[in-house]
């Protein structure tokens, strides 16, 4: 998995490609996460991801509940098809 | 279920217990599925529940700390149109009734990946693993 992020004002726009399980979700959880926590709005860009397991899924959860605590935005913006997938399949747990 | 009539197989493959496996274990269902002539989407369902189970091994049966040469073995064989894949694994010895997803309500990570499996395959069984091995599970979908 690599990332990207651009910044354009508060907004810091995450983009990830590849595979995300569990051998790289703390990679993913390391980029994101922080970013939350200093206030900034984070939009994840998941268009080029073309595997994501439950780890990245818990990643997301862990974004969404932190965005939360510190009153700032967290949201998908695009996602691939194999994300979408999984996603759709977890909503049905979430 | 499906309308292709697939043909019989039955191959298997040895992982060293750490997380980098986890991609290999894909590798390996991706190229026996290919095999199979499993239609594309329901082959992603299957790998996701394939490389889930395998997760749960490296995570929960050996608490991320497996002896560097520790092996588990997946195996995939298909009968009848019945796929069955099964997991072996010399872990902590788990305990069926432990295993559940969490509650519906309660959000917070983690729980996913055996409501994954629950959700793609039909069957879910723990038996009991012959030696070497002491854990033994059974995915099984009808194709």
């Amino acid at each position: 998995m690599t990332y990207k992020i651009e910044e354009i004002d508060n907004r810091r726009i995450v983009h990830l490609d590849g595979e995300i399980d569990m051998e790289v979700s703390d990679k993913a959880r390391n980029t994101i996460l922080p970013l939350i926590e200093a206030g900034h709005e984070v939009h994840l860009n998941l268009s080029k991801v073309e595997y994501m397991d439950s780890s990245g899924i818990s990643v997301l959860i862990e974004s969404k509940k932190l965005s939360e605590q510190k009153k700032t935005k967290f949201e998908l913006v695009e996602v691939s098809k194999p994300v979408e997938k999984v996603l759709s399949m977890a909503r049905k747990f979430l | 279920m499906s309308a292709i009539a697939h043909q019989d197989h039955n191959e298997k493959k040895a992982f060293l217990v750490n997380s980098s496996s986890l991609k290999e274990v894909r590798i390996f269902c991706r190229q026996v599925f290919e095999k199979l002539q499993i239609q594309e989407d329901l082959k992603d369902e299957l790998v996701l529940a394939i490389a889930e189970a395998a997760q749960n091994i490296v995570k929960h049966a050996f608490k991320n700390a497996a002896d560097p040469n520790e092996l588990m073995v997946v195996q995939i064989s298909c009968e009848n149109n019945k796929l069955q894949i099964a997991f072996y694994d010399r872990g902590t010895p788990v305990d069926p009734k432990k295993i559940k997803h969490r509650e519906i309500d309660n959000i917070k990570p983690g729980g996913l990946g055996t409501f994954f499996i629950q959700e793609i395959m039909d069957a879910v069984e723990f038996k009991d693993g012959k030696k070497p091995w002491i854990n033994h599970l059974v995915l099984t979908k009808q194709l």
